[in-house]
């Protein structure tokens, strides 16, 4: 029996609203500094609104409505993240698995995942001799370091009860991978996803502006050439708005998967 | 260790000394690789020899090496020297023939109360149907009064509840030795006393077959329990200290024995030799 008004469900909407007047007022106060020149909250909506009246609308390579845009943007983000989780998973799994695998593999991953995903973008278009493939490159390589940390360290941390109880009772490899070392660490595991997808959502915009073609990202660039800052800053919201979604679903998973 | 009396359907009930031999220590030593100071040795030189279905606990200050001791008939921990021989064969491991119960129960808590008895049953007995080792785990379910709460997970059970579930996955297996590292010592007194009744019913209904070690450092619950209670030195190095014998009939009632002269007899004892190493000019403590 859960009420849909209750004392602290008002107090998370009353305070998430008195946030967004925050923004707003600083928003204002930019554009007030400004001189108009960084467009304000109403000159935005009227934009963001006119944006959303056709979202889908496809007028050639170089005009694309912002739901396709966004669309693209989406689907390029999943499709490297993917790719990105599929490797750091199981090399992530190894490395807290094995003493040799942490020694051999931390070093590489404590070097590399430093680098800025545009000094990978090269590498990709050479590799992929595509700007899209090298876009999905470049989310896959910057994103998958949270997810293969966290993997790792969830496997090392496993608690010695729990080895013991695989040890006394003879599980086999199978077993002691399917009921103790993957849902121990399936919520490190899932916290690492949750920061890698937004890493990803991240890079997107810079992979975009380089590769053009469709995408959020491009479309910052090309309202910047079109000199629509409202575009962009419509953009900017949306960008932002996404984020926090995507944030949301793993966080959801995150609940789903906690066993205590 | 006579097996003609073994052998013989006309003996029903054998003497402790005329059981067949279930476990043997002999001459363990223990040593442990530590940080800085080399070698760190915990149990040194012991001999033990347990009947089959005989309850024995080991008994003895914190850090003694009395789980140690255990561990090495578990075969979680190898012996530096010395073997140990469960139903005649040396331990080189775990294996299905010893049940442990672990003293924080280890319960898996991603799993339910039925699967955390059944993946054991099923890791032990891989030839068998599904339906066979279904039947198996809701049995053992049933002896420790849990077939209600088989589908809650570890996390929604009281501690009692919790060891319940470890004690009917040990059981479970249908091991010839029972393990018991010092199983009730974070129960409340009263569980604790329901879980040694509880326990001695396992044992019975199982004919009295099983042969159980347990470690502990409750005289009490040594003596409630057990036919022998193995009294430790304080370590590093620990040898056994003494090994008493508890003549006390069963089926044991606590109300009753404690009042018998043998109980306060074999009470007093364990207490001093327990205390002993402890008092150091202190005359409160006894």
């Amino acid at each position: 029996m859960k009420k849909l008004f209750t004392r602290a469900s008002l107090l998370t909407v009353g305070s998430f609203a008195l946030s967004m007047l925050i923004l707003l007022g600083i928003w204002s106060l930019v554009t007030m500094l400004t001189k108009n020149e960084i467009p304000g909250p109403v000159a935005t909506w009227t934009v963001f609104y006119d944006l959303l009246q056709d979202p889908f609308y496809d007028y050639g390579p170089n005009d694309k409505g912002i739901g396709i845009q966004l669309w693209a943007s989406i689907k390029r983000v999943f499709s490297g993240f993917l790719i990105g989780s599929l490797i750091a998973i199981p090399a992530g799994l190894l490395m807290g698995a094995s003493k040799t695998g942490m020694r051999l593999l931390n070093p590489i991953v404590q070097i590399l995942r430093s680098v800025s995903p545009l000094a990978w973008f090269p590498l990709g278009l050479l590799a992929f001799k595509a700007s899209d493939g090298a876009t999905v490159f470049i989310i896959a390589i910057t994103s998958l370091w949270p997810t293969l940390v966290n993997t790792a360290f969830g496997v090392a941390s496993i608690p010695q009860d729990f080895k013991n109880v695989g040890r006394a009772y003879g599980f086999p490899v199978g077993k002691y991978l399917t009921k103790i070392l993957i849902p121990y660490a399936l919520p490190h595991i899932i916290t690492g996803l949750r920061l890698s997808i937004g890493i990803a959502w991240m890079v997107i915009v810079a992979g975009e502006m380089l590769s053009g073609g469709v995408g959020i990202g491009f479309f910052v660039w090309d309202s910047w050439n079109g000199l629509s800052l409202e575009k962009i800053l419509s953009a900017i919201l949306i960008i932002g708005i996404v984020g926090l979604l995507l944030d949301k679903l793993f966080s959801g998973f995150q609940k789903w998967v906690a066993y205590e | 260790m006579t097996t003609s009396l073994i052998d013989s359907p006309d003996v029903p009930v054998l003497g402790i000394q005329d059981r067949p031999v279930s476990i043997e220590v002999k001459n363990v030593t223990v040593s442990f690789k530590s940080s800085g100071k080399g070698q760190f040795t915990a149990v040194k030189d012991i001999d033990l020899t347990i009947g089959k279905g005989e309850i024995v606990s080991i008994i003895g200050h914190s850090g003694c090496g009395k789980s140690t001791l255990m561990n090495t008939i578990s075969g979680m921990v190898s012996p530096s020297a010395g073997e140990v021989l469960v139903n005649g064969k040396r331990v080189t491991g775990p294996g299905p023939d010893r049940g442990i119960v672990f003293q924080n129960y280890s319960l898996l808590p991603w799993l339910t109360v039925y699967q955390n008895v059944y993946q054991a049953v099923d890791a032990v007995m891989p030839a068998c149907s599904s339906e066979e080792k279904a039947e198996i785990v809701i049995r053992n379910l049933a002896m420790v009064n849990l077939s209600a709460h088989q589908d809650k997970r570890p996390g929604q059970l009281s501690g009692g509840m919790k060891q319940r579930v470890a004690i009917a996955r040990a059981f479970s297996i249908n091991p010839s030795v029972l393990l018991l590292d010092e199983p009730f010592g974070a129960l409340d007194a009263l569980t604790k006393g329901s879980m040694h009744v509880e326990l001695l019913k396992l044992w019975n209904l199982d004919n009295r077959d099983k042969t159980i070690v347990m470690v502990t450092h409750d005289i009490e619950e040594a003596i409630f329990l057990s036919d022998r209670v193995v009294v430790m030195n304080d370590g590093p190095s620990a040898t056994i200290n003494q090994i008493v014998d508890i003549n006390l009939p069963r089926p044991r009632h606590k109300k009753d024995i404690i009042h018998l002269p043998e109980y306060m007899a074999v009470h007093d004892k364990l207490l001093s030799l327990l205390v002993k190493t402890y008092s150091i000019d202190d005359e409160v403590v006894d």
